[in-house]
């Protein structure tokens, strides 16, 4: 079977230089601090919103508790329900309550409330806008005004900058300003948060919604309901005067227990909810 | 090639039959001999049945779910429909913007293409000396290499601040920005494609056209590039289909709005196309819903596009090919005359005022420049790569875990990542890949069936890997519930690489003669012998380097894994493989659109990633360099 070991010879080639290469890392691996095999260890998933916290609640976690491993990643609020409903993971997350028929599919699933999400609203640091009553916002998202000196502003015209049509966050933004009103169609769509603050930190124009800690580079503007201005700070949104946020959840299937019980224990700590706030998110504890 | 030195003998009891002829028992070494043809044909046979069955279930899974949106909105509303608004009040579900979307990308970055590569190719293979050609050969063929997701990062930073500044737009994401960066990524594969076609034209044609007076130039407008026109057009269809299916890249430059432009020229209105949809839309939509069924329908019509496109080059290059099969040097004359018709009507405007020497002064002058415009916009993207990126490449960057969201720390994680996820990608289709193929070739005879099985391989390998990453999420990640995780990563990658393989594979069998087949069945050889030692030996080379270029294509992709596989941050590396990884693509893009102020960490990810993915192509020229070499020997 000379031959066989020639069409082997490919192969091995092939596998023996994937081998080298991963034996090489690991062992740059085993120098470094960061492989270690975890003895308990529990799986989170979902919502790209509730990510960071996860991940900054997960470090502080694990830099207490070295044996357990938590494993964090993204897909979306229905991976989140998905994976947590079928038990593929010991938590899921979501930035959006469960839908009628989510609910309906996996009955078991409990929700945790352990953050708010403010959106503000944010234009770039040279346009010289700092408020907008709830109408002009939705004049702007809907197409009637298309040039900033409509809404008090220098003679520009308005990109708007939006969430892609299955995301949590436009959803929201959708349902509070625009009353579900569509919106209007040249509007330029990001998937991420950071999308949204890049783009309009870079065009004079822009107007965009982002949660609350994506403000570097932009300016958030200030709501006027009813003649007041009301700025989005901690304060303003912590008691409700700053009137658009939503909560974030993690969900278990069950009443959770283990690690999955300690992790969330922890998020709802003092300690844990310091940990939201410093994310920019709304502490719910405390 | 040196048998003996090969990898040990798999099984002890096979040893023997490495010589049958000198078996102590030639009769039992016989049997053995007719067992072991019997079970490869078997092996094969099963090998081949799973790879097409996988093949064949990916576009029956997508034509299933792709066909509930024709049921629940009606196929005229589907793709006529001039409004895509899943989210809205009343829901719209209309592809047609998305569609145009991808149309004008795609048509007005090959305007920019098309003349550029050209030009280039004719100045690598005809004009430049060749010291320069020996360099600019293989660095453009690296470039074809670069991952979009690097390029895409390019676009975000620079380009759309260009275009909105230099056009004085509110706005700078748009058609033109998708259009430039899709040209950019096009040019390296369609030049370095049409310079092996132009390369390929004989040299007599050169030497028979300049000893009848023509000029330099005249040559090569009349005779040379006439001649390579099937290659070229081969390198334009293969350069469109990369640029129809791009995401990342599209995704991160375009603007993403589902509005056709208004009017249709206007090329500063944002856009957006069906790739870039699945890319933005796919993550968050609810399994099983109308939007969820919709985006399947995307993929569908992604599908049916690849489709037009595989039918087109296939009828283009057999219109062009077919005469000169049969009467070379008719067709050749009818084409030169044609070219040269062709070229006296474009320049009678010049009339006699243009002496043969001053246009081919200007002609050579615009090629020229085409080169530098080329070599000056990839060049403008490595250097501002290498010299961002080298600086923030550390040990610890190399060796340690992210922080801070990956503003800090290093990307360990997603460097062994990646080499898990194209690992064990390669694993599922390099084997499956090569067998199907060479049952393909050896043991069947070109019937309907087969050539239906090679459409459907050839389909799926021009489909858009966004949607082997719609089919990975649907169906391993949410139906088969494998969740995010390697596993899920791995298979979704292998999928998309095996018709890669399957068909690189199959080139370089067929290229192997049947007389050396013959022979070795003269000789007494069973089936089995004569692949395994005549047929596959000499194919080993191409089969490799299609394998390599997979291994390229699957370390620099993003798009697959982001909805299967890939996590943002983790400070252990997976330890089974139903856990999630990083991958150093997924974990540029993230850095990139979605957090701010890691732009050194954003710089050295790209840095590493087109350091691997460089270092994997080059092996693959190497490799293909070494065989011409013996070949030619």
């Amino acid at each position: 079977m000379a031959g066989k070991s020639l069409s082997n010879m490919a192969a091995v080639a092939v596998a023996g230089t994937l081998v080298a290469l991963l034996m090489i890392a690991g062992c740059l691996g085993s120098e470094g601090d960061s492989v270690t095999s975890p003895s308990q260890q529990i799986t989170v998933t979902g919502s790209t919103t509730v990510l960071p916290i996860a991940e900054r609640a997960k470090e502080a976690f694990e830099a207490n508790d070295a044996s357990a491993a938590i494993m964090v990643s993204g897909g979306g609020s229905s991976v989140g329900i998905k994976a947590v409903g079928e038990g593929t993971a010991d938590i899921g997350m979501a930035s959006r309550d469960l839908k009628p028929e989510e609910a309906a599919s996996y009955p078991g699933i409990v929700r945790h409330e352990i953050a708010r999400d403010a959106i503000l609203l944010v234009v770039n640091p040279e346009n010289s806008v700092d408020r907008l009553t709830p109408g002009q916002v939705r004049g702007i998202y809907n197409g009637t005004y298309t040039n900033w000196n409509q809404v008090g502003g220098p003679d520009q015209p308005i990109v708007v900058v939006g969430r892609d049509s299955a995301s949590g966050t436009r959803e929201f933004f959708s349902e509070f300003i625009m009353d579900k009103e569509d919106f209007i169609r040249t509007q330029e769509e990001f998937n991420s948060n950071g999308g949204i603050q890049q783009k309009v930190s870079r065009t004079p124009g822009a107007i965009g919604y982002v949660g609350l800690g994506y403000t570097e580079g932009v300016k958030a503007l200030a709501l006027d309901v009813d003649g007041t201005a009301v700025e989005p700070t901690l304060q303003n949104i912590t008691d409700g005067t700053y009137p658009i946020n939503r909560p974030l959840f993690m969900l278990t299937d069950g009443e959770p227990g283990g690690l999955a019980r300690q992790y969330l224990e922890f998020i709802m700590s003092a300690e844990g909810q310091e940990i939201v706030a410093s994310l920019d998110y709304i502490p719910v504890q405390g | 090639m040196k048998k003996e030195q090969a990898a040990p003998v798999p099984f002890p009891g096979f040893g023997r039959l490495q010589r049958p002829e000198v078996g102590a028992d030639r009769a039992s070494a016989g049997a053995n001999r007719h067992l072991t043809d019997l079970i490869a044909g078997k092996l094969l046979f099963f090998a081949a049945l799973v790879a097409i069955a996988a093949v064949i279930f990916i576009i029956v899974f997508l034509l299933r779910d792709g066909y509930q949106i024709v049921l629940e909105t009606g196929a005229w509303n589907f793709l006529a429909g001039q409004n895509w608004n899943p989210a809205g009040q009343n829901p719209a579900y209309g592809v047609l913007p998305l569609i145009v979307g991808t149309l004008l990308v795609t048509a007005l970055a090959m305007a920019i293409a098309v003349p550029l590569s050209i030009g280039s190719a004719v100045f690598v293979a005809e004009i430049a000396a060749a010291r320069t050609k020996a360099a600019i050969k293989p660095a453009i063929e690296l470039l074809a290499g670069i991952p979009s997701v690097v390029y895409g990062f390019f676009g975000l930073i620079l380009l759309t601040d260009w275009i909105r500044i230099a056009f004085d737009q509110p706005s700078g994401s748009s058609w033109l920005a998708g259009s430039i960066l899709l040209a950019v990524m096009a040019i390296p594969t369609i030049t370095s494609v049409a310079e092996d076609a132009i390369s390929s034209v004989p040299r007599e044609f050169r030497e028979g056209s300049l000893a009848l007076g023509a000029t330099h130039w005249q040559t090569i407008k009349n005779v040379v590039v006439p001649r390579a026109l099937p290659g070229i057009s081969a390198a334009i269809i293969l350069g469109m289909g990369r640029a129809i299916g791009e995401t990342m890249a599209v995704l991160m430059v375009t603007g993403n709005a589902a509005v056709i432009p208004d009017p249709i020229t206007d090329v500063f209105s944002p856009v957006r196309t069906l790739t870039g949809t699945l890319g933005i839309e796919m993550g968050e939509v609810a399994f099983g819903s109308t939007h969820y069924h919709a985006l399947f329908g995307v993929a569908v019509v992604l599908l049916f596009i690849t489709l037009a496109i595989n039918s087109a080059s296939r009828i283009v290059i057999s219109r062009i090919q077919g005469p000169q099969g049969t009467a070379r040097p008719t067709a050749h004359r009818a084409l030169v005359a044609a070219a040269s018709r062709i070229a006296h009507a474009v320049s009678a405007p010049f009339g006699g005022v243009v002496s043969p020497r001053t246009s081919q002064r200007c002609a050579f002058f615009l090629i020229s420049l085409s080169v530098v415009i080329v070599l000056a916009a990839l060049g403008m993207i490595l250097f501002g790569i290498v010299v961002n990126g080298a600086g923030a490449i550390s040990w610890e960057f190399l060796t340690g875990s992210p922080r801070d969201l990956g503003r800090a720390g290093g990307i360990f994680p997603a460097i062994v990542g990646t080499f898990y996820l194209v690992g064990g990608g390669l694993a599922i289709a390099l084997p499956l890949g090569i067998a199907t193929a060479v049952y393909l070739i050896e043991y069947t005879a070109e019937t309907p069936l087969t050539r239906s099985i090679r459409a459907a391989v050839d389909l799926l390998n021009g489909t858009p890997s966004i949607v082997f990453g719609l089919f990975g999420f649907a169906f391993l990640v949410i139906f088969l519930n494998f969740g995010i995780s390697l596993i899920a990563g791995q298979i979704t990658l292998g999928l998309m690489i095996l018709p890669t393989i399957i068909r690189t594979t199959e080139e370089s069998l067929r290229s192997i003669p049947g007389s050396l087949r013959e022979g070795s069945y003269a000789l007494g050889a069973t089936k089995w012998q004569t692949i395994s030692r005549v047929v596959l030996p000499p194919a080993l080379p191409g089969i490799l380097t299609g394998a390599i270029l997979s291994i390229g294509r699957a370390a620099g992709e993003t798009a697959p894994i982001m909805f299967t596989a890939a996590i943002f941050s983790s400070r252990y590396l997976p330890s089974s493989l139903t856990e999630p990884v990083m991958a150093l693509p997924y974990h540029l893009f993230v850095l990139t659109t979605s957090i701010p102020g890691a732009s050194t960490q954003s710089y050295g990810t790209a840095f590493v990633l087109l350091l691997l993915v460089l270092a994997i192509y080059l092996a693959a020229i190497l490799v293909r360099r070494r065989y011409n070499r013996e070949k030619v020997m």
